[in-house]
């Protein structure tokens, strides 16, 4: 294996049409050895058909893809040794938890005698023992989707693709079995790929996320660094509850200094002026994009932190149990802003609204990527 | 509170009397069959008529299978009828066999259609033309075919036709039943190595028993009492039961107790049938646990 040996998978300009529908788009993704990377994106992004062509269920329409450095693109899916978490777990409801186990080995035509070591192995592993002889279909959901993972770590496959196995819990238990899942997988030590479209799945989970839209990959990257420095205004706005305010302003100097500007709100950038200008290209036109989680009340001493030119008014007011959602408005411009439980406020208060700079995120309005 | 009972009471006394009308409207014709049955020749179309035989008798049973046995005063009007026997082996030959192969044929091609549209969008709809037209029309061209090929009154006339004219029922009713299996659990089995017939036998198969277990009795029943073609195609070797009840109307008159008595033997396999397989029918329809 020349080159890296620590990458697994490879994709190389992947895309697939169905019928004249783009669902992928030049997508290039490498997966390192035992990482835990998610797909994350609206439905429709193109999260599930990148995982089934990795798995070999579709065939792309253009672009390879490679496991271990050896192209695998048109390899029929039982020969990649890759193990597929579905939906809906697509158990084989007609057989029992130890025949759902053992099917892929038998497949293999494995020895009898290690096809049952393999599967008790497996199942000890997954707590399933005590259900080995149970019906797939009279399971819960929480075992059904072990048995899934189980009986596709049986046959021991380089990669463990899981396409929303969390999708079938209600949410109490969503979170529970997310946990579950985490605990697993430094159990296992396994490399795999996770599919979802909620965000806290991904964020929890991943060491990467792969942030996809329209069948292209709006960002991969850290969960940190993803919230942190959102690429583009897709990721932006896809990423963080209740998501980041995005706001049309117009760049503006005065002099030395320099503002973002929208009707009669101001908020002085100056001191980034440099960076903004050498990333503007002529370009006025920007989104300021501010996280509610990072807002404050004024007034604004310490350096390095910045304040709207007008009073923030209290608009309305939804408590949560260790925090609350306030909408605000500055002058037109609606704001949502998190501040803890304990804070209390009324609607039609009024205060100054600021933010520490180096939490400011800047848009260009037409390419809508990230310039700072 | 009170009212609520009331209500209540007059709800399920309603649903007792819809019950109780469907169970007349369904039982009442066979009651009527098997009281025939019993009756003797004089009975059988007395006027007023009673639902219970005054004088009953076996004899109309007896007379099926001894045309000349002279019990009840009816064997010599069924004299020249053959004893029945010969017709139920044929059906019981024929009906199965062409009921197995048709179920077996329909739900390989069913599953191609829906898997890999084989033959395109349009094979189903194609099939399902020749039960478009009435089956006599096919009775002339097939009439011909068979003479030539020497199969005029013999058993496997009787199943390659009844195997092709359910062909359309077979497939048709096994669609909606492996479309109802998820397509990710077949492909679950096709990750694990299964071959696509090894997926087929193994996998989509036991989980649309119910569905082949509900086709088999549709057609089973379809052939089971299928007239037109037994009656044009058979004359003494290869009647079925259905040809062997018009038997018994003869030049002298139409002898409704031995035809009951054959309608109620004849409908004693079906029964049987239905009985084995119902179990299989509930299981059918239960396996989509998890919502698509």
């Amino acid at each position: 294996m020349a080159g890296q040996p620590n990458i697994l998978i490879r994709l190389e300009r992947l895309r697939k049409e169905f019928n004249g529908v783009i669902a992928v788009e030049g997508l290039d993704l490498e997966v390192t050895e035992g990482e835990f990377l998610c797909f994350l994106g609206p439905s429709g992004c193109g999260k599930t058909t990148t995982l089934r062509m990795i798995a070999g269920l579709e065939t792309p329409t253009a672009g390879d893809v490679y496991l271990r450095g050896r192209r695998i693109t048109h390899l029929p899916p039982q020969q990649r040794n890759v193990g597929f978490v579905f939906q809906n777990y697509a158990l084989f409801w007609h057989m029992t938890v130890y025949e759902n186990l053992a099917f892929g080995l038998r497949v293999r035509k494995v020895d009898p005698a290690e096809i049952d070591r393999k599967v008790k192995e497996v199942a000890a592993n997954l707590e399933l023992t005590d259900v080995l002889h149970e019906r797939a279909r009279r399971l819960d959901l929480s075992t059904m989707q072990r048995v899934a993972m189980a009986r596709t770590l049986v046959t021991d496959p380089e990669v463990l693709l899981l396409d929303e196995p969390l999708n079938n819990f209600r949410p109490g238990l969503r979170e529970a079995m997310r946990g579950e899942l985490k605990r697993w997988q430094m159990h296992l030590g396994r490399t795999m790929i996770y599919v979802t479209h909620d965000q806290e799945e991904a964020m929890t989970l991943g060491d990467r996320i792969l942030v996809m839209n329209a069948g292209r990959c709006a960002q991969l990257d850290t969960p940190r660094h993803i919230y942190e420095h959102p690429a583009n205004l897709f990721v932006a706005s896809f990423i963080g509850r209740p998501p980041m305010n995005l706001i049309d302003v117009q760049y503006t100097v005065e002099g030395e200094r320099a503002f973002l500007v929208r009707d009669s709100l101001r908020l002085e950038v100056t001191p980034l002026r440099d960076k903004i200008e050498r990333a503007l290209g002529g370009q006025t036109n920007l989104v300021l994009g501010i996280r509610p989680e990072h807002l404050s009340f004024g007034p604004f001493s310490e350096e390095g932190w910045v304040q709207f030119s007008l009073p923030a008014v209290v608009d309305l007011v939804q408590p949560l149990a260790r925090k609350k959602f306030l909408d605000l408005k500055i002058g037109d411009t609606l704001i949502k802003m998190v501040v803890p439980g304990t804070a209390s406020f009324r609607q039609g208060e009024s205060f100054p609204l600021g933010f520490p700079l180096h939490r400011i995120h800047l848009f260009h309005r037409t390419t809508e990527e990230a310039i700072l | 509170m009170r009212k609520t009972n009331w209500s209540q009471a007059l709800g399920s006394g309603i649903r007792w009397l819809i019950g109780l009308l469907i169970c007349i409207v369904v039982m009442l014709p066979i009651t009527w069959v098997l009281s025939i049955s019993l009756k003797p020749p004089e009975e059988w179309v007395a006027y007023p008529p009673t639902l219970v035989p005054i004088e009953p008798t076996f004899s109309n049973y007896i007379v099926l299978f001894q045309p000349g046995n002279p019990v009840g005063g009816v064997s010599e009007m069924v004299s020249a009828a053959q004893p029945v026997t010969r017709a139920f082996v044929n059906s019981l030959i024929v009906v199965p066999i062409a009921t197995a192969a048709s179920v077996l044929i329909g739900f390989l091609a069913s599953y191609a259609t829906v898997r890999f549209q084989a033959g395109g969008a349009t094979l189903p709809l194609f099939v399902l033309t020749t039960r478009m037209f009435p089956p006599v029309a096919f009775a002339v061209p097939l009439l011909v075919y068979f003479r030539m090929l020497n199969l005029i009154d013999t058993q496997l006339a009787l199943i390659l036709m009844y195997t092709g004219f359910t062909i359309a029922f077979s497939l048709w009713m096994m669609r909606g039943f492996i479309e109802g299996v998820p397509r990710h659990v077949e492909e679950a089995a096709i990750l694990d190595g299964a071959s696509p017939w090894r997926v087929l036998l193994t996998i989509t198969l036991p989980l649309v028993r119910g569905g082949l277990a509900a086709t088999g009795l549709f057609v089973f029943i379809l052939n089971w009492t299928e007239f037109l073609l037994a009656q044009v195609f058979t004359s003494r070797e290869a009647i079925t039961i259905p040809v062997q009840v018009s038997h018994y109307v003869g030049a002298v008159g139409r002898f409704y107790g031995p035809m009951a008595a054959l309608g109620i033997v004849a409908s004693i396999p079906v029964v049987v049938a239905g009985y084995i397989i119902q179990r299989y029918l509930v299981t059918g329809f239960t396996f989509g646990l998890v919502r698509e």
